[in-house]
């Protein structure tokens, strides 16, 4: 029954749902609508559930003093202070606000920042032209990465003004994109859709269960 | 010596990073920036709403790229609000939520833009896509109230904005895969203009969209921002950080073809 049910569940919802996208009907469309605001409801307890599953791996994580245990204190600072500004007065009040920009967003832009420097010392180490492949593609992001800034221009044209072609860098990067770049992307974006949908109608069928968890 | 080419010791090229972004950031340097025709195409869009039309401005990212968005979403309010069009703004993204709210207010300081009347922001809702589907039926239907609190029914500028209808453009600043489910559920579905903004990343991503014609525009990165502020005429931090962008490129092509012409040399001894 544990099993049963979900996969029921599944099946109706999801071919219920199909159909309201062909059916113009005002019932097929406030059907749809009446979903759409169950999932507004449902939603919240999603977060309760992942909320507390994060909450249970970091007390875990504490009792058994695994490797940087004590970090798991900070997140529940962390939580703890956001929690206590944003859910009696909201996320527009002045402190979640302060917290949020001068605590959140420092970090998690340093920490994207940090790519400039790993993705440097990656290019010279990975970008070698030992093959034909390796050679191709180092030249294609050598002239992209020349085209995506305004110095790559200013160089090819202080360079080769001798030359008829003005801008020649941003005009090779963007022809880049708009061919090779787009050839392949939309084969990418083809299959990836055949597979979401055939996925899909796994799932619907009932026929992949991996969501029930349980190794199914 | 060429082994100590090839092999450059990462610590080095750390600081041969933070110098190329250090330097120009004091000693400010300015470069002619030409302008790509999606940002040209985006741009021209925006020109021939008539005043009193009304745009989405979607946030749907978090800090971690605010420096390549932020001046997006600058660029294009000040256009918007310098040509009287009234911007909703809305996130699918929760860390969206104070970003978008905090930008916002920056740029109506900036502009005296007013509140309900000239834009509104309406927050976040869980559930990107049936967030996306639910605003092409009834944008009250998602979004009751703003991000105030304020019912959408109380808000002048919404007084006669019921779905996408009545929008003229939806532009949505990403990080991420979001301004996919856009071009999927609401061009698609209800037929309404799409145009991003988007990092670096994923730009290649969003070209097969240009070419249907399903994305009327983009702004590629912050390349595009400078771009756009360019077409704005108002030079801002797009337009600097480029330029500071440049510099880590030229020592990037510059590391990696001194680290190919030590390999070549070494390869041809080895032989």
């Amino acid at each position: 029954m544990r099993r049963q049910v979900p996969l029921i569940l599944c099946f109706v919802f999801g071919i219920v749902m199909i159909f309201t996208q062909f059916i113009p009907h005002s019932l097929s469309q406030g059907l749809h609508q009446e979903v759409r605001q169950w999932y507004f409801i449902i939603f919240p307890f999603a977060l309760v559930f992942s909320t507390i599953a994060f909450i249970r791996t970091h007390i875990m994580r504490i009792r058994r003093r695994t490797e940087h245990w004590r970090y798991s204190f900070i997140i529940f600072i962390g939580i703890l202070m956001m929690v206590v500004i944003g859910v009696p007065f909201g996320p527009q009040h002045h402190v979640f606000e302060w917290l949020f920009n001068n605590i959140q967003v420092p970090m998690d832009a340093t920490m994207f920042s940090l790519l400039a420097f790993f993705i440097a010392s990656a290019a010279y180490r990975a970008f070698r032209a030992r093959t034909l492949e390796a050679s191709l593609l180092l030249v294609t992001a050598l002239i992209v990465m020349l085209g995506n800034v305004p110095v790559g221009d200013l160089v090819w044209n202080t360079a080769f003004s001798w030359l008829p072609w003005e801008d020649a860098t941003s005009s090779m990067k963007q022809w880049i994109l708009d061919n090779p770049n787009l050839s392949a992307r939309r084969g990418i974006i083809l299959g990836i859709s055949l597979g979401v949908i055939s996925q899909s109608i796994r799932i619907i069928l009932g026929i992949e269960r991996s969501y029930l968890g349980g190794g199914d | 010596m060429l082994e100590k080419l090839m092999s450059i010791d990462r610590r080095i090229i750390f600081i041969l990073v933070a110098l190329a972004v250090i330097l120009p950031t004091l000693i400010p340097v300015s470069m002619p920036i030409s302008v790509s025709e999606p940002t040209q195409k985006l741009y021209d869009y925006i020109e021939t709403i008539p005043a009193g039309g009304t745009i989405m401005l979607v946030f749907d990212y978090g800090p971690a790229s605010l420096a390549e968005l932020n001046p997006m979403a600058r660029v294009i309010m000040k256009q918007c609000f310098a040509k009287d069009i009234r911007v909703i703004g809305l996130t699918l993204y929760a860390v969206g939520t104070t970003m978008g709210s905090t930008l916002i207010q920056e740029v109506v300081e900036e502009t005296g833009a007013v509140d309900g009347e000239d834009y509104v922001f309406l927050g976040y809702r869980p559930g990107p896509v049936l967030v996306i589907l639910g605003m092409g039926t009834d944008i009250a239907s998602v979004f009751d109230t703003d991000y105030n609190g304020k019912p959408l029914s109380e808000i002048p500028m919404m007084q006669n904005v019921t779905n996408y209808d009545q929008i003229d453009l939806l532009v949505d600043l990403s990080a991420g895969s979001l301004t996919e489910a856009w071009i999927t559920y609401a061009n698609v579905q209800f037929n309404l203009q799409i145009a991003a903004g988007v990092t670096g990343v994923i730009i290649s991503q969003m070209y097969p969209y240009l070419q249907t014609g399903q994305l009327i525009g983009l702004i590629p990165g912050i390349a595009g921002a400078a771009e756009y502020e360019r077409l704005i005429e108002a030079p801002a931090k797009g337009t600097l950080w480029i330029n500071i962008e440049s510099f880590v490129h030229l020592l990037i092509i510059g590391l990696v073809v001194i680290g190919n012409i030590a390999f070549f040399i070494q390869r041809r001894r080895e032989e």
